[in-house]
């Protein structure tokens, strides 16, 4: 005789094995799809390869993907430890970036002054983003996936005007966008800047902040159990807000990295979706903040896939739908990880 | 006064996406299970009836498939979440994402050419012909439907029937609709599929009657303001048609402005309905702390239900 029972607590292990046979199910999902728009999956395979790890072109583009990938991962996931979705990092990232570039293209400050004060306006304005949906969620219960959401709009529209009009740049004409801002992220090769490195100790220092210390215990804690926190003495409200609140100020020091490091404009599409992509980032990574490396790794390679995929005419959109699926299968086979069948004697 | 009434028509034509997407979201809430999806299923919907419409010529057969993908692609959803006990919200966040993305690269070809086929308006005999108020009655079906027979047949069937009462009782206590014997997944799984055939038909809505061509990106959001529409109307059918007309106008001030010439830029009267949105979730909850009991979720919405765990 053999029952199936759903284990509360899942082994890694069970975990790994499902994500990996997840991963190979969106891959073959994908390589049919191509091969159904007569696509040659050989040729497809090989320049992604090339273009992505074969050329330096591409790999400074991949460590280029990496950086905001880990700061608005590195968002989602601290969200998460306090059981909060936090589906707005798009509209912080634009925040940030929007913030940080005013700095950069309105106070006459030499680039050392500049480079700091564009990082506190940055994570200040993602903080502030967040700030509503936050309260919101703490004190009044009101969804914070919706509203974090919702802010995402907001956040589009605010740049595109702002680019499209007192912004807008009127020396080279460029479209949708300001004019170059001269404070510029130094770099370390290429055009590699010193955001990856900084993405890496903030992941990093969030890591030893959550598991080493009392703030993070209570937030986490918060997260899983708030009856539990509630009668152990912790305000879960404040620390539900503060878990929002930094996690905004994360995803708007990315969006501060991207502009002054990356793009060196405030541009329309400068968010590129890296809110969204961070969902799957810190789902990637589970309860481990240093997992949000190779998470954010992956996601970028899946990032210079869907460029390769727009040369060869497909729609730039179709990384969204492998992301969409990508979580689909996650949430389902950790679902299925669960289940183990039990031996009863009978 | 023209503009008033065209202000009204307006919200009358936008608040029918809502109304419809709303809808089947609150037939699936009621019944426990959250579709966070709706967003993508619109999209889905909104390229397919351009796909089927222009293969057809027929706006019936757009409709159809509308419906069926909408179907279909909650289907999936429902299997995962309610027969694979998956994260809900993990679910429904995945199935929008990709809903955009899908929709995008299958409407590659077709976006922004017109469509073949839609929608006209089906006037009513004499009340169409009344001064003043006679274009409202001069409305496209989907109108009709999202603001007339809809909500009103939800309502009855689900406070005046058993059906209902089943439905209710498993989104509110799963265990104990077990224990009288109703089968709680498959009513979970029936309201996730038609919730999703609403939103599929929410997304032809907006593509053969609203604004006849697809465009990448035209939802715009209007999935995750019905979702937060069914929140502020309490779960309830005929206040979600209502609250939808009020979203609706929200949306058309935007419209107004611009038409009116407000010396608002275009970018910052877009920014309304989301803004909007956010206040209606906010604000009733500030100020009304004694209604969450009347506007309370049902019980188990969002967790999935284990029979050993009974």
């Amino acid at each position: 005789m053999s029952r199936r029972i759903r284990l509360s607590v899942v082994p890694a292990r069970r975990i790994f094995i499902g994500r990996a046979l997840a991963l190979g199910f969106v891959f073959l999902v994908l390589a049919l799809v191509l091969m159904l728009l007569g696509l040659n999956l050989g040729t497809v395979a090989t320049l992604v390869v090339t273009s992505t790890f074969g050329t330096e072109f591409g790999l400074e583009n991949l460590a280029l993907y990496m950086t905001p990938l880990l700061m608005t991962g590195a968002a989602v996931w601290l969200a998460l430890r306090a059981g909060l979705w936090n589906i707005g990092a798009e509209g912080q990232f634009l925040a940030g970036a929007t913030a940080a570039s005013a700095v950069g293209l309105f106070l006459p400050f030499p680039a050392f002054v500049t480079l700091p004060l564009a990082a506190m306006a940055g994570m200040i304005a993602g903080a502030c983003w967040s700030a509503v949906p936050a309260a919101g969620r703490a004190w009044l219960g009101v969804s914070e996936i919706i509203t974090t959401l919702l802010l995402n709009f907001i956040a589009s529209y605010l740049v595109y005007y702002l680019v499209t009009g007192p912004w807008a740049d009127r020396v080279t004409g460029a479209q949708v966008s300001s004019e170059r801002i001269h404070a510029a992220i130094p770099t370390i090769y290429g055009v590699v800047h010193w955001g990856g490195p900084l993405a890496l100790a903030v992941v990093t220092a969030l890591g030893l902040l959550l598991g080493r210390s009392r703030f993070g215990y209570e937030l986490t804690l918060s997260g899983s159990n708030p009856e539990a926190a509630h009668y152990a003495g912790v305000s879960v409200a404040p620390r539900l807000f503060m878990a929002l609140v930094f996690s905004g100020a994360l995803a708007g020091l990315g969006g501060m990295m991207e502009a002054l490091g990356t793009v060196h404009r405030l541009q329309g599409g400068l968010a590129h979706g890296y809110g969204y992509l961070g969902i799957v980032v810190a789902l990637l990574a589970r309860q481990s903040a240093l997992a949000l490396i190779p998470a954010a790794f992956l996601m970028a390679v899946i990032l210079n896939m869907g460029i390769v995929l727009q040369t060869l005419q497909v729609s730039a959109s179709s990384v969204l739908a492998i992301t969409g699926l990508l979580v689909f299968a996650i949430a389902v086979s950790d679902e299925l990880a669960a289940y183990v069948r039990l031996e009863t004697q009978k | 006064m023209t503009l008033w009434i065209s202000l009204i028509l307006h919200a009358l034509a936008y608040g029918s996406i809502l109304a419809l997407a709303a809808q089947g979201e609150v037939l699936a809430e009621r019944a426990g299970v959250i579709n966070l999806g709706v967003e993508g299923l619109m999209a889905l919907g909104a390229v397919t009836a351009v796909l089927a419409a222009d293969a057809s010529v027929s706006p019936w057969l757009g409709c159809l498939a509308a419906v069926a993908v909408g179907a279909g692609g909650a289907l999936v959803l429902g299997l995962a979440t309610v027969n694979g006990s998956a994260n809900q919200t993990l679910c429904g966040v995945a199935l929008t994402f990709l809903g955009l993305g899908l929709s995008a690269v299958i409407g590659h070809n077709v976006a922004g050419l017109p469509v073949a086929a839609g929608f006209s308006s089906w006037p009513i005999p004499v009340l169409s012909h009344l001064p003043l108020v006679g274009p409202l009655f001069d409305q496209s079906p989907f109108v009709y439907l999202a603001f007339g027979l809809l909500p009103l047949l939800c309502h009855i069937v689900l406070f005046r029937t058993r059906l209902g009462l089943s439905l209710r009782a498993v989104g509110e206590n799963p265990g104990a609709a077990d224990a009288v014997g109703i089968p709680v997944r498959r009513f979970r799984l029936g309201a996730v599929v038609i919730g999703g055939a609403l939103a599929g038909l929410a997304g032809a809505d907006m593509t053969l009657s609203v604004m006849p061509v697809w465009s990448e990106g035209m939802i715009a959001g209007r999935g995750w303001i019905a979702v937060a529409l069914v929140i502020f109307c309490g779960y309830r059918p005929v206040l979600a048609a209502a609250s939808s007309l009020l979203f609706g106008l929200v949306m058309s001030l935007s419209f107004f402005g611009q038409a009116q010439g407000w010396p608002v830029p275009p970018a910052i009267l877009n920014m309304t309905p989301y803004l909007g949105t956010i206040l209606f979730m906010i604000v009733p909850a500030m100020l009304l702390p004694g209604m969450r009991r009347f506007m309370a979720a049902p019980a188990a919405l969002g967790t999935p239900y284990f029979r050993e765990e009974r």
